[in-house]
């Protein structure tokens, strides 16, 4: 009663001003955000129906219209970045969830010292990624690494994983799952914890099986969990640059070329920056589409 | 019922076995890079790898020889806490307004926010180097601390809006009618409660900044370079120098590790709170 009378008179003597309340809090972290993001993202946009060569810049830079995006789709480097991404995409997202689920469902247990395994299981997500990809070239190593080493000492035949075009997509895979594995199946944890225990309960008075019970109960009820860490990682992974760059510079033959990387040799190393421009504004498209389908997923898993 | 207690101590065995194999795998290249670290280098490349030896700090000084190494430390250190401090600050109070006010174009504000940190970075570098070389703000620690503020105020409000949730909006509505302004309410009664929330994003928020790479390798140069880009130094035309890149990644990744350690708790509370409540 008291509380309702209160913010029934502030509310009358000024609404108005009431109504510009929320401006005041979230203005200025947009208004800093519009301003940094707002005039790259516009130049780039220009520059992407533009011809920008650091031979012919000082020329002019001429309107070429749609040719740069026109381009890109018959460059067949483009198309086998984009080729790469993907794959990488789905190697790593499949190895990351079951390792992670798997992970997950391990730590749900009542363990002792559940918590310090906890926090080491962390440490690889919290890594610098220019470290981690060094780290992982020198173990990598053909002839000194301590991959082919132990390998060798199983008696299996040393492999060359960075060296072999066949092989450098591989390897960044499995140092991506090395790095965020945990990541996911920390989160997964999280939702495990979250779920309500009455349904379990149920299914093991009704005697239902170990798989039953996990395909049929805690699947569906972590779908919105599964979810929003799929989110996050596909976007991650779309433009991962930092360990590809250190671990294999895209190489060797473009075989682990990603978009980012492409975009980067396009942007500071030939310098046709309209072209590079193009290329950004197809990734940008492209994580916008798979975010939106993604939140719609989400949206409905929710409701 | 012998039998099923057997199966129970199998049981619980193979789980701590997997659990204790995930950690080791997790922590193996981290203590493979920080024994390297200390190793004399000519036992760098030693097959089969040399785990017991006299330690000798001969990389680590090799690192900071000239001084050059201290300085970017320092870069590193000023550009993540001011990306830190001016996002929390813009980010706290934007998580505030999203968490206290229903108001129309909220929902396209957030997701505004949300698209702001999933862009990749490599399509907006371009045009900032662009930028800031037309304004002369290139190889400066301010270009660095601007371009991670797209990171980091989005990275702010996300987690920030979620601990404010959690924070009963009764007590401050009882503040209010005691005669505090909304604003009093926000310093004395919530921001006291969001501390821990705060210091895990800000941990978080600075990790991000501290482990950046692209933005850092493409507008830096001699005076503004951060420690990520000194290490890829130590990859010259003629040789890798892997001890000294050993050492100055231990330099790079220890603060990073024990502040982890530290918040691990919050962090996995703030990214998760995302994927729990939505």
């Amino acid at each position: 009663m008291r509380l309702q009378r209160a913010t029934a008179a502030r509310q009358g003597r000024r609404g108005w001003l009431r109504r510009l309340e929320p401006v005041f809090y979230i203005a200025p972290a947009f208004l800093v955000l519009a301003a940094i993001l707002a005039y790259p993202l516009g130049y780039s946009f220009w520059l992407s129906f533009h011809e920008w060569t650091l031979r012919g810049f000082r020329q002019g830079v001429p309107w070429v219209g749609l040719d740069n995006y026109v381009g890109l789709f018959s460059n067949v480097e483009f198309v086998s970045s984009l080729r790469v991404t993907f794959t990488f995409m789905a190697g790593a997202l499949t190895l990351e969830f079951l390792f992670g689920m798997a992970l997950a469902l391990l730590l749900d247990h009542d363990l002792k010292g559940r918590g310090l395994m906890r926090s080491l299981i962390l440490l690889p997500m919290m890594c610098t990624n220019v470290v981690i990809g060094l780290t992982w070239r020198l173990l990598f190593n053909y002839n000194f690494g301590l991959v082919n080493y132990y390998l060798v000492r199983l008696g299996l035949a040393p492999v060359e994983w960075l060296s072999k075009p066949a092989m450098a997509l591989p390897s960044v895979i499995i140092v991506d799952v090395w790095n965020t594995t945990s990541f996911v199946a920390l989160l997964l944890l999280a939702g495990l914890q979250a779920l309500p225990e009455e349904p379990f309960e149920a299914a093991r008075i009704d005697g239902a099986s170990w798989w039953q019970v996990f395909r049929y109960l805690t699947l569906p009820l972590l779908r919105p969990t599964i979810l929003v860490a799929l989110l996050w990682r596909i976007i991650d992974t779309f433009r991962i640059f930092d360990v590809v760059y250190l671990l294999t510079a895209g190489g060797p033959a473009r075989a682990s070329e990603t978009v980012s990387i492409y975009v980067y040799r396009y942007g500071f190393q030939t310098f046709n920056l309209g072209f590079a421009s193009a290329a950004s504004y197809m990734m940008i498209l492209i994580m916008l589409i798979m975010a939106v389908v993604l939140a719609r997923l989400i949206g409905r898993s929710e409701a | 019922m012998n039998r099923a207690k057997a199966k129970r101590t199998i049981e619980s065995a193979i789980t701590y076995a997997s659990v204790i194999l995930a950690v080791l795998l997790s922590l193996f290249p981290i203590v493979y890079l920080l024994v390297t670290s200390f190793k004399p280098p000519e036992l760098t490349f030693a097959v089969p790898p040399v785990w017991s030896f006299q330690p000798t700090l001969q990389n680590y000084r090799e690192v900071f020889a000239g001084g050059t190494f201290a300085r970017y430390f320092v870069n590193s250190l000023v550009v993540a806490l001011a990306a830190t401090g001016l996002a929390l600050a813009l980010g706290t109070f934007a998580a505030y307004g999203f968490a206290r006010f229903r108001f129309r174009g909220a929902s396209w504000m957030r997701l505004g926010s949300l698209v702001a940190q999933m862009l990749p970075p490599i399509t907006v570098v371009i045009p900032l180097y662009v930028l800031f070389n037309a304004i002369e703000l290139t190889d400066s620690r301010w270009a660095l601390i601007i371009s991670y503020l797209t990171f980091t105020i989005p990275l702010s409000i996300w987690m920030m809006s979620g601990f404010f949730a959690d924070v009963p909006e009764e007590l401050e509505e009882s503040a209010m009618i005691d005669g505090c302004s909304r604003l009093g309410a926000l310093f004395r009664i919530s921001l006291p409660l969001v501390a821990p929330g705060l210091a895990a994003t800000a941990i978080l928020s600075f990790m991000y900044a501290w482990n950046e790479f692209l933005y850092a390798v493409i507008l830096t140069g001699r005076n503004s370079r951060t420690l990520p880009v000194t290490i890829t130094s130590f990859m010259t035309n003629k040789a890798i120098l892997w001890g000294r890149i050993a050492a100055a990644g231990s330099i790079v990744l220890v603060p990073a590790l024990v502040f982890a350690l530290i918040a691990q708790r919050y962090l996995v509370r703030g990214l998760s709170r995302g994927a729990v409540k939505g």
